[in-house]
C-alpha cells in the first residue's frame, strides 16, 4: 500500500519533467537568469548613463537626452573611429576567412609534421592578447622593428645579395627608404594595415579549428557519394563542401567579427589610436572619451553606437546560417 | 582513411608551410629578444638574429619567477580559468541542449537572444560591474573573477553548443526513448557523452576567453598577487616609460607554448569525435 | 528517413563513451582539484588581510610601479612599514600600470569603493568632487616647512571651488638630454631653440636626428607644451578663457615643423613613452626632452654612452624659457576612503620627512615643499653614479626657475585635464609637421575644440 502511494508522486515528478514545456525553461532559467543579472542589469545602468551628462566615475548625472549620441556624430574621429571599426573588421575578416578556408582544407588529410605545423599554427590564438599585442608593439617598433631590419638587410647568408626591399621597390608602386625604413605605427596609413594585420593574426587560428571541425563533421556518406558521382577537386568544392561549409563558416565570420569591432585591447596597446587618431575605433575612442578624458556620458553613447549594428549584423548572418543548414 | 596522393600532400606542404610561418614568427621573434641581453637588444647596429655582447641569458626568464609575482599570475589564471570552464560548462549545456531540442519556434529566437549578450563590449560594462563587485565584497579577489567571466563565456558556449546538438540526429535519442529511457536520463547517459566534441570545443573555447580577457581583471583587482597575467606582467614591466622588452616576450611565451600543445593536443580528440565515433 | 540511415547501436556507444567519459571527468577533476588547492583559500578569502592583528588601522594605498624598482622596493618594504609601526596601522601598497591607472580610478570612483588614496602621474581636476580637500594636509606641512612651489600649488588647487583637489607630494623636473659628443661636432649646444634648428640638419644627416615626440603619449605632450610656451603660446590665459589661437602658437607650429622637416625623422608619430628613452640610450638620438629615466637607464645599460649624454634646461624661445614639470605626482584621497585620517596623517609625514623618498628615487622625485629636502645641491652634487661628477645640479636651476605648471598662466583644470588625457596638443603639432595643416589653420580649428571642451566643464561649475 504504501510502496504505491510512495510511487505515485515519483511518477507524477518525472511527468513534470517529461513535459516539453517545463523540462526546457527548467534548463535553460540558470544560464539566463546569470546573464540577465551581469550583463542586462549594468547594460542598462550604462544606458542611462549614455543619456546623462555623468563624468569621472560617477553613475549618476543630469539627463541631457539624445545630446551626448548627437555630439559624438559631429565630432570627425567619431566619425573615423565608426569607419575604421567598418574597415578593420572587414579587412581582417576577409583575410581570415581565405587563410582558415585554405588550413582547413590543407589539414584535414594526414601528412607528416602536420602536428608540428598545427601546432605553429594554433600558436597566435594561446597567446593572451594584451602579451601578443606587446609583441607586436615589439615587431612594429619605431626604431627596433624586425619587420624592418629584415627588409633593408641582406638576408642571403653567405656570399650575395638579397635586399628584400628593393624586390619590393621593383614590383609594387611603393617605395621603400633603407635609412628611413616605413614606420609602422606612426604613419595613418600603415597603421591600418598594422592593426589589421594583429587583428588577422589573432582570429586566423580560431577560425581554422572551427572550419576543421565543420569539414570534419561532413559525414563520410556524403564524401563517397560525391566521389562515386565523379565531383571531385573543384567540382566537389563549389558543389560539396561550400554548401555544407556554409553555416560553420557564418559561425566563424561572426565570432571573427565580434572579436575584431568590439575589441579595444590590440588598437589600445599598438597605437592608443594614433597617430593622431587614424586609427581610432569605436571601443578605443570611447574608452578615450569616456575613461582618460571622464566624460563617461559621451562614452556610453559612443560604445552604444556598436551595439545595434553588432546586433544586426548578429541577427542577419544567423538566419542565413540557419537557412543553409536547412537546406 | 583513404591514402592521400601525393600531389595532395605537397598541396598540403605549400598551403600549410607559409601560413605556418607567417603565424609563428612573432613567436620565432620573441624567442631571439628573450634571450638578449640589454647590451645586445638596444643595438641598432646588430643583427636581430644573433647573439652577442653576453646573450644568450636566461635572467630574462629566471627574472620573472624570482623577482615578480608571476608564478602567481600564471596560478591565478588557470585557477580562474578552469572554474569558470565548469561554471560555463554547467549552465550552458543544459541551455544549449533546451534550445536545440526541446523549445520548438521561440528556442531560436532565445538563443540569438543569448548570443546578443556577448555582443556587449566589456568596456561598456566594466564600470556598473565594478560597483556590483563593490557591493558583494568581492573587490581584489578572484571570486570577482569567476563571478564575472561567465558573463561572456555563457553566451558565447551556450550558442555554440545549441548549433552543435542540432547536429545531433534525433534518431538517437528517440532510440534511447523508445527502450523507456526518460527524458533525463536520454539526456544524461546518451546525449551528452555523444557531444564531447563539442564540450571539448566549449572548455578550449571558454578557457582562452578566460585566458585573454583584461578590462575585468584590471578594474576588479589590484593586489598584485591576486592578478593575472595580463594585469600583472603589465605593472611589473612596463614601469613607467621604461619597457622591459625581454621580460616582456619571455612572460607572453611561458603560457602560450603549453596552451597552444593543449589546444592542439584537444584537437585531434575533438575531430575525432567528428569523424569517427557514433557514424560507423 | 530512419530506415537507409544506419542502424545505431546505444550500448556499444555508452561503452565506448563511458571510457571518454571517465577520462574527460577525471582530467577536469585532477585539473580542478590541483588549482583548486591553490587558489580556493585566497578565491575565497581575499588576501589575508588581518595578518597582524595587533595593527588597529589599515591603510591601502595604491600607485604606479616607479621606474627605479628600488624606489618601490624602499617604499613598500621599509618606508610603509616603519610609519606602519608607528601610527597602529597596517599599510598595503598596491602597484599599477600608469597606462592602466585611469581605467581602475574610473573603477574605483564608480564603485565608490577600493583604496584610501590613489597616486596618479598628473593630477586628475575631473575626480575632484569624489576627493577629499587636501587642504588639511597642505596646511600641515606649510606650518612646518613653509609654502609650497607655485608648480605644484597651481597643478592641485581650484580656485573656483576653493579646493585642493590632489595632493602633489613630488614631481619632476624635466631636462633636455642631449650628445654632447655630437652637438660638439656640430659646434652648437643646444641652449636655445634656434640653436636646435640650426644644428638639427646636420645631426640628421648624421645618422642621429633630434628627438621630440608628437605621439598620443606623456612626453609628447609634456615636450610640445613647453615648446609652445617658450614661444609665446598657451592654451589658456590667466582667467582660463582659451587662448591658443595666438601668434605664439603659430610660431610655436611652424617652427615645429621646419624642425621636423630638417631634422627629425617619420618615427616620431608612432612614439610611446619609452621611445625617446631607448632612442637616446641606443645611440641614436641627439637630442630628446625627459626627466632623468634616460640617464638613470644609460647608467645602468651603458655606463660608456652615459658619459657622453648631458642635461640642460629646457631651449630659450622667443617668450624666454618655459618649461613643463615631466610628472605631478598626486595623491587623491577618496571620500568614500574608510582611513582618511591614517592617508591625511601619512602623506603629511611623508612629505615631511622626503628626504628618504628624493635619494631613494635617484632624484627622480623633487619635493612639492622644497624645504623638506635640506641642502638639494649638494645631494645633487654628490651622487655616485653621475658622470661628469654633479651632471644633476642643472636639475635644481630647472626646478628653481623653469618649471611651470601644466596649464600655466592658469591653474590646471578639468579642460586641461582633458585636453591633456586625449593628447590634442601632439595631435596639432602633428598634423601640421605632416603638412595636413598649415598653422593657422590648426590654431583656429583646436581652439575651437577647445572651447567646445572648456564649456563644458564651465557648464560643471568646475572652472
Amino acid at each position: 500500500m504504501e510502496a504505491a502511494t510512495a510511487a505515485r508522486p515519483r511518477r507524477r515528478r518525472r511527468a513534470f519533467l517529461e513535459e516539453r514545456r517545463f523540462l526546457a525553461p527548467v534548463l535553460i532559467a540558470p544560464a539566463c537568469l546569470f546573464i540577465a543579472v551581469l550583463i542586462a542589469g549594468p547594460l542598462l545602468l550604462a544606458v542611462y548613463l549614455s543619456f546623462s551628462d555623468a563624468t569621472a566615475g560617477s553613475l549618476t548625472g543630469d539627463w541631457v537626452g539624445f545630446d551626448n549620441y548627437l555630439n559624438a556624430w559631429d565630432n570627425p574621429v567619431f566619425r573615423k573611429a565608426l569607419w575604421n571599426t567598418v574597415l578593420f573588421t572587414v579587412a581582417s575578416q576577409v583575410i581570415v576567412l581565405i587563410a582558415a578556408g585554405l588550413l582547413a582544407h590543407a589539414l584535414i588529410r594526414p601528412f607528416r609534421g602536420k602536428w608540428i605545423l598545427r601546432f605553429l599554427i594554433l600558436l597566435p590564438w594561446a597567446a593572451p592578447i594584451p602579451l601578443g599585442a606587446v609583441a607586436w608593439l615589439w615587431i612594429y617598433d619605431s626604431l627596433f622593428s624586425v619587420v624592418n631590419w629584415t627588409l633593408v638587410h641582406d638576408i642571403l647568408p653567405g656570399g650575395g645579395e638579397l635586399l628584400p626591399y628593393k624586390i619590393v621597390n621593383a614590383i609594387t608602386p611603393w617605395t621603400i627608404e633603407p635609412f628611413d625604413p616605413p614606420q609602422w605605427l606612426g604613419d595613418p596609413t600603415l597603421a591600418l594595415g598594422a592593426v589589421i594585420s594583429v587583428h588577422a593574426w589573432r582570429v586566423i587560428p580560431f577560425a581554422t579549428v572551427i572550419f576543421l571541425a565543420g569539414l570534419a563533421s561532413i559525414p563520410k556518406e556524403v564524401d563517397d557519394a560525391a566521389k562515386v558521382d565523379g565531383a571531385t577537386g573543384l567540382k566537389k568544392f563549389w558543389y560539396v563542401t561550400l554548401p555544407l561549409q556554409l553555416p560553420i563558416a557564418t559561425v566563424a565570420l561572426l565570432f571573427g567579427i565580434v572579436f575584431t569591432a568590439a575589441d579595444m585591447t590590440v588598437v589600445y596597446i599598438l597605437t592608443r589610436g594614433g597617430p593622431f587618431n587614424s586609427t581610432q575605433m569605436l571601443t578605443t575612442w570611447s574608452y578615450q572619451t569616456g575613461i582618460n578624458a571622464g566624460s563617461l556620458g559621451e562614452g556610453a553613447a559612443i560604445s552604444l553606437y556598436l551595439l545595434p549594428v553588432l546586433a544586426a549584423v548578429a541577427i542577419l548572418m544567423l538566419r542565413f546560417a540557419r537557412r543553409s543548414e536547412v537546406s | 582513411m583513404a591514402s592521400t596522393s601525393l600531389r595532395e600532400k605537397l598541396g598540403s606542404y605549400l598551403v600549410v608551410g607559409p601560413f605556418a610561418i607567417v603565424l609563428a614568427f612573432p613567436f620565432y621573434w620573441m624567442l631571439w629578444t628573450a634571450f638578449k641581453t640589454d647590451g645586445d637588444l638596444y643595438n641598432v647596429e646588430n643583427i636581430p638574429f644573433s647573439f652577442t655582447q653576453g646573450s644568450p641569458t636566461s635572467r630574462n626568464f629566471t627574472f620573472l619567477f624570482t623577482d615578480t609575482q608571476y608564478l602567481d599570475w600564471l596560478e591565478n589564471t588557470a585557477f580562474v580559468g578552469a572554474i569558470v570552464v565548469v561554471i560555463t560548462l554547467v549552465f550552458s549545456l543544459p541551455a544549449g541542449y533546451a534550445l536545440a531540442r526541446l523549445s520548438g519556434g521561440w528556442g531560436q529566437s532565445v538563443g540569438v537572444g543569448i548570443f546578443l549578450t556577448y555582443l556587449v563590449p566589456p568596456t561598456l560594462l566594466f564600470l556598473p560591474l565594478s560597483r556590483v563587485i563593490s557591493e558583494l565584497g568581492l573587490q581584489d579577489k578572484l571570486t570577482s573573477l569567476i563571478l564575472v567571466y561567465p558573463s561572456f563565456t555563457v553566451p558565447f558556449s551556450t550558442w555554440l553548443l545549441m548549433g552543435f546538438f542540432k547536429t545531433i540526429p534525433r534518431e538517437l535519442e528517440d532510440a534511447a526513448r523508445v527502450d523507456g529511457a526518460s527524458r533525463l536520463t536520454t539526456l544524461l547517459r546518451v546525449v551528452f557523452p555523444i557531444s564531447l566534441p563539442g564540450i571539448l570545443t566549449v572548455v578550449i573555447f571558454s578557457f582562452s576567453l578566460v585566458v585573454n580577457e583584461f578590462v575585468y581583471s584590471l578594474t576588479f583587482i589590484s593586489t598584485s598577487s591576486e592578478k593575472t597575467i595580463s594585469t600583472g606582467v603589465f605593472t611589473e614591466l612596463i614601469r613607467g616609460d621604461v619597457f622591459f622588452w625581454q621580460g616582456l616576450m619571455a612572460a607572453t611565451l611561458i603560457p602560450s607554448i603549453p596552451l597552444a600543445l593543449l589546444y592542439n593536443v584537444f584537437l585531434n580528440r575533438f575531430i575525432a569525435g567528428f569523424t569517427g565515433g557514433a557514424f560507423r | 528517413m530512419t530506415d537507409d540511415r544506419p542502424r545505431v547501436d546505444i550500448t556499444k556507444i555508452s561503452d565506448e563513451l563511458t571510457r571518454r567519459e571517465l577520462l574527460r571527468k577525471a582530467a577536469t577533476g585532477a585539473i580542478v582539484l590541483v588549482y583548486g588547492s591553490v587558489g580556493a583559500r585566497s578565491a575565497v578569502a581575499g588576501v589575508p588581510r588581518f595578518r597582524h592583528k595587533e595593527l588597529k588601522e589599515t591603510l591601502r594605498i595604491l600607485q604606479w610601479s616607479h621606474f627605479v624598482p628600488a624606489f618601490d622596493r624602499w617604499f613598500d618594504n621599509t618606508y610603509v612599514k616603519v610609519w606602519g609601526r608607528k601610527n597602529d596601522t597596517e599599510v598595503i601598497v598596491d602597484h599599477i600600470s600608469q597606462a592602466e591607472l585611469s581605467a581602475r580610478v574610473a573603477a574605483e570612483a564608480a564603485a565608490q569603493s577600493g583604496h584610501d588614496m590613489v597616486a596618479t602621474l598628473a593630477p586628475l581636476p575631473q575626480y575632484e568632487d569624489q576627493v577629499i580637500n587636501h587642504k588639511e594636509i597642505v596646511e600641515t606641512v606649510s606650518k612646518k616647512r613653509g609654502k609650497m612651489k607655485s608648480v605644484a600649488y597651481r597643478s592641485t588647487y581650484n580656485p573656483k571651488t576653493k579646493k585642493y583637489f590632489g595632493f602633489p607630494d613630488n614631481y619632476a623636473p624635466d631636462p633636455i638630454n642631449y650628445r654632447t659628443d655630437f652637438w660638439g661636432e656640430v659646434g652648437l649646444k643646444p641652449t636655445t631653440w634656434d640653436n636646435v634648428l640650426k644644428a638639427a640638419p646636420r645631426l640628421r644627416s648624421m645618422g642621429h636626428p633630434i628627438g621630440i615626440g608628437m605621439s598620443n603619449e606623456i612626453d609628447s605632450n609634456m615636450a610640445l607644451m613647453s615648446l609652445m610656451m617658450c614661444f609665446g603660446g598657451f592654451i589658456q590665459n590667466q582667467k582660463h578663457k582659451v587662448a591658443l589661437n595666438s601668434k605664439g602658437t603659430r610660431r610655436a607650429l611652424t617652427f615645429a615643423r621646419e624642425l621636423f622637416r630638417r631634422g627629425m625623422s617619420n618615427e616620431i608619430f608612432a612614439w610611446t613613452a619609452s621611445s625617446n628613452n631607448v632612442g637616446m640610450t641606443s645611440g641614436r638620438l641627439s637630442l630628446a626632452m625627459n626627466a632623468i629615466s634616460i640617464t638613470r637607464t644609460a647608467e645602468g645599460q651603458n655606463p660608456d654612452l652615459a658619459k657622453k649624454i648631458s642635461l640642460l634646461p629646457i631651449p630659450k624661445g622667443p617668450n624666454g624659457r618655459l618649461g613643463l614639470e615631466h610628472v605631478m605626482h598626486t595623491y587623491m584621497v577618496w571620500k568614500f576612503a574608510r582611513n582618511k585620517k591614517g592617508a591625511t596623517k601619512f602623506l603629511a609625514d611623508l612629505e615631511l620627512t622626503y628626504i628618504g623618498a628624493f635619494e631613494n628615487s635617484r632624484f627622480y622625485n623633487f619635493p612639492s615643499f622644497p624645504t623638506t629636502v635640506t641642502n638639494i645641491d649638494r645631494r645633487l652634487e654628490r651622487d655616485p653614479v653621475a658622470i661628469p661628477k654633479g651632471k644633476y645640479k642643472v636639475l635644481k636651476t630647472i626646478s628653481d626657475k623653469y618649471t611651470y605648471n601644466v596649464g600655466y598662466p592658469g591653474f590646471t583644470n578639468a579642460a586641461i585635464g582633458e585636453i591633456f588625457d586625449t593628447y590634442l596638443i601632439p595631435q596639432m603639432f602633428a598634423e601640421v609637421a605632416r603638412g595636413d595643416k598649415s598653422p593657422a589653420d590648426a590654431a583656429r580649428d583646436y581652439h575651437r575644440r577647445f572651447e567646445t571642451i572648456y564649456a563644458k566643464w564651465r557648464r560643471r561649475g568646475k572652472i
